[in-house]
């Protein structure tokens, strides 16, 4: 066989392709130049050659199938096949020749770009661009048209083989997606440096495709298709791949969705006992997965704070928004703290701090009990104009009550009458640690009171540790510690994973804790969350996180360690609270946030959705 | 005559019409009911699909299959003018692409049922695009209707979607306004590139007039197959 006999036939078999593929992938490009010399910038193209160099993938696939099907229709065929030929010689000289001019034309845009760059654009060529936007079309290139290439060998019709080749091609770039790998680092790996990831299924995609090429022709395997069979595999194929994505991203199930009256500010849900209440308002009661309001009180004007204003001071509140709830008998009482503070220039002095617990009479909310815990205040002045920190949570009947590095223990069996038991002045370390190495064993000091359970100094101080800031803490209703099986574990999440950090001793100061296993989130959760502690919480050995439209759900307890039960996405909607009810349903109060122009007839609607907990 | 031709043809394309309304249905249901994205974005995802999906599929082998099989000799000796077989199989296609939209547009509005965008507003939208769809087909009938192979005609109607892209890059770069009411996806664009809807609607009849003139001259005039 003359080598070079065959790459010039197969030059001159493929001049017409290559000069249409030629004129179609320089077309943006030179549009793009003309348009901006016409505007007296000069003769350059930068932003058309990335669509154009896109097309590139498509356009090679189509240079496969012409390559391939000039040898392969049925009289050439059996006309080489009835010669002395080295079949598998022919078809690599075909394949390279092929690719290799392929790749010649997906140059050309980027040449021009760079050249034409360097020759008339005053401000300079955009090295990033050509660095990270031209090499992976390229890449994707020499994909499909190897793909394109083996499944015209197989198939032998330009047209489907071309189809297939494309479709191969979406699935081996979407698939991995889709799946759940838990690759150690995918999230740098495939948001960050999507090379690295990309070129091995690249690499070992076309590589596997020129082998088969070679079998497939060298024995002379033929697919007879039809276009109606092939439409309805394609169909099939497209259906589980989303079925694949909505179970990776969709898979809670609404059981009931609920549209409530607008109101000011976020909407909150907040336990009371084996009820949930809603903005300080309602009762929520769900009877076979319907969700109904009933209001605490029968004239839907009453609020549930009663709010001392004093003049020239301002205040802040915890809780933030909604309140801490406590039953006793059959009285519901919630607490709050306030604190009072006074402006000087931009710094916040702080004068008085208060916990003060309201009964409801019937009618509304008044303040049955206040304690002064301004005692507290060992450094009044927040000289950066910064909320001070204040959290507070109920263990049995005491309410321990921190505020900036102080604790008080209260006492609120009767929460008419509130007692202090004890108090620790200036004993919190500030703080939040960044861990420079998670591997390594570090200890959170514990927190000194003689007052409550060890197990639950444990889990306050790990939280106080974690989630005790100035500008939003939800200590008093949720915690990211776990206890299960004489073992306390607790959870952070990161925007690349949640880890998972084991308690392994303790002593009278410190709890000694070990990061213990961590969860990457796959490429599909990071697009659709962007995560961060602020709405994650552990209860029922499942961790709940939840960031603007997304709400994740895992299990902590199996012995596959971390693992993700359950995604709930809505784009558009906004989860302002939830709550997880007695039965595990999950009830979340979401607002539309956003609507696409003249298409809604309201710009603004909040729901309550009651969700399946996923198993 | 011009019956059982339009008969045989929708015989014929009867399961491009099943393909592409079952396709369309199931995508909306699964779309619709899982929300990840807002019904508006969904309908407006499924309708793009549709837009490229539903004229390749239709153009794939409406009139190359007849010359690839060898069939159009037989066609060709039936006692019926040509232009009459070029509109049955025009008809059957246009009636199938109306259908698979009007369907997917119907099933938008009851699945979504106003809960987020205004009643009938996703039908409207949804059959905007498959009035964009119908002309983009129309164009490549001009383009297409000779082609031998499937091949050809992939090749025409990707012809057709990136030449119009084109058209329509060059005309918003260079603000003229003129030609963009001549591209089909200004039927879509409308709010986006800002042309009138009574000179967009004016042009495109136009254009579609003469498009089907030229494309029912050029099948007229096959001769070398004869």
């Amino acid at each position: 066989m003359r080598v070079s006999g065959i790459i010039h036939q197969q030059i001159c078999q493929l001049k017409w392709h290559l000069l249409a593929c030629l004129g179609l992938i320089m077309v943006l490009p030179i549009e793009e130049a003309v348009v901006n010399l016409k505007a007296g910038d000069g003769f350059f193209s930068t932003n058309m050659t990335f669509p154009a160099i896109m097309f590139g993938p498509l356009l090679a696939g189509l240079i496969a199938c012409a390559n391939v099907q000039g040898d392969l229709n049925e009289k050439r065929y059996i006309f080489w096949r009835s010669k002395p030929a080295n079949v598998k010689l022919l078809i690599s000289l075909k394949f390279f020749i092929g690719l290799i001019s392929s790749l010649i034309i997906l140059a050309c845009p980027v040449v021009f770009a760079f050249l034409s760059n360097i020759i008339w654009n005053k401000e300079g060529i955009d090295r990033m661009f050509f660095r990270f936007y031209v090499p992976l079309p390229i890449l994707v290139a020499i994909m499909t048209y190897s793909l394109c290439f083996a499944s015209n060998v197989l198939v032998r019709k330009t047209a489907r083989a071309w189809l297939i080749g494309m479709l191969m091609g979406c699935l081996l770039l979407v698939l991995p997606f889709m799946l759940p790998l838990d690759y150690k680092d995918f999230v740098s790996d495939v948001i960050f440096l999507p090379f690295g990831f990309y070129l091995a299924i690249i690499l070992v995609a076309s590589a596997a495709a020129f082998v088969f090429a070679l079998y497939a022709a060298q024995h002379d395997w033929h697919l007879r298709t039809n276009l109606k069979g092939l439409l309805w595999v394609v169909a099939g194929l497209v259906f589980v791949l989303m079925m694949l994505f909505s179970s990776q991203i969709a898979n809670i199930k609404v059981l009931h969705e609920k549209e409530i009256e607008p109101s000011r500010g976020r909407f909150r849900l907040d336990n009371a006992g084996d009820s949930i209440v809603f903005q300080g308002q309602s009762y929520i009661d769900i009877d076979k997965n319907n969700i109904s309001l009933r209001n605490i009180s029968d004239n839907p004007d009453d609020r549930i704070t009663y709010m001392p204003r004093m003049k020239d001071y301002s205040v802040q509140i915890y809780p933030r928004s909604g309140r801490l709830y406590k039953k006793a008998g059959n009285d519901v009482y919630s607490l709050v703290i306030y604190a009072y503070y006074r402006r000087e220039g931009k710094a916040r002095v702080y004068e008085k701090v208060y916990l003060r617990s309201y009964g409801f009479s019937g009618k509304s909310w008044i303040p049955v009990c206040e304690l002064d815990i301004s005692d507290c205040l060992t450094n009044r002045v927040n000289f950066i104009s910064v909320a001070m920190r204040i959290a507070m949570r109920l263990i049995g009947n005491k309410v321990v009550t921190c505020v900036n590095d102080s604790y008080i223990v209260v006492d609120a069996t009767n929460p008419g009458e509130l007692k202090r038991i004890e108090t620790k002045l200036d004993v919190l370390k500030k703080g939040r640690p960044f861990f420079h190495n998670r591997q390594k064993e570090f200890a959170i000091p514990l927190v000194p009171l003689e007052e409550i359970g060890l197990e639950e100094r444990i889990k306050l101080s790990i939280d106080l540790k974690y989630q005790y800031r100035s500008f939003k803490s939800a200590i008093h209703e949720s915690s990211v510690v776990d206890v299960y099986d004489d073992k306390i574990a607790f959870f952070l999440v990161t925007h690349e994973d949640i880890a998972r950090f084991d308690v392994t001793h303790w002593d009278k100061e410190k709890v000694y804790c070990k990061f213990s296993a961590a969860r990457p989130f796959t490429i599909l959760e990071v697009m659709t969350t962007s995560h961060y502690s602020d709405g994650t919480f552990v209860k029922n050995g499942k961790l709940y996180s939840f960031l603007n439209d997304a709400l994740m759900v895992f299990d902590i307890r199996s012995n596959r360690r971390i693992r993700r039960l359950g995604h709930f996405v809505r784009m558009n909607y906004e989860i302002e609270d939830m709550a997880v009810l007695e039965d595990g349903k999950i009830l979340l109060c979401v607002r539309r946030v956003q609507d696409p122009r003249k298409s809604s007839p309201n710009k603004r609607k909040w729901y309550l959705y009651l969700l399946e907990n996923p198993q | 005559m011009f019956r059982m031709l339009l008969w045989k043809e929708w015989k014929e394309n009867l399961w491009k019409l099943w393909f592409c309304g079952a396709a369309s249905v199931v995508f909306t249901i699964m779309l619709f009911r899982i929300r990840i994205i807002p019904d508006f974005a969904n309908c407006i995802l499924i309708s793009v699909v549709q837009i490229f999906a539903v004229p390749v599929i239709y153009s794939l082998d409406i009139f190359s299959g007849e010359i690839s099989n060898r069939t159009i000799h037989l066609l060709f000796k039936i006692p019926v003018k040509r232009w009459m077989l070029f509109f049955s199989k025009y008809l059957v296609s246009a009636i199938g692409i109306i259908l698979i939209f009007l369907i997917s547009g119907l099933l938008m509005e009851l699945m979504s049922g106003g809960r987020e965008a205004r009643m009938l507003f996703l039908l409207k939208t949804n059959s905007l695009y498959g009035m964009a769809g119908l002309v983009l087909f129309t164009w490549f009938c001009a383009f297409g209707c000779q082609s031998r192979s499937e091949a050809g005609s992939l090749v025409a109607m990707f012809g057709v979607f990136v030449g119009w892209g084109i058209v329509l890059l060059w005309s918003s770069l260079c603000d003229v306004t003129w030609a963009e009411r001549f591209v089909p996806y200004s039927l879509i664009l409308m709010r986006i590139i800002k042309v009138g809807p009574v000179g967009t609607a004016f042009s495109q009849i136009l254009a579609f007039v003469a498009v089907l003139v030229i494309a029912c001259y050029r099948y007229v005039s096959i001769r070398r197959y004869l």
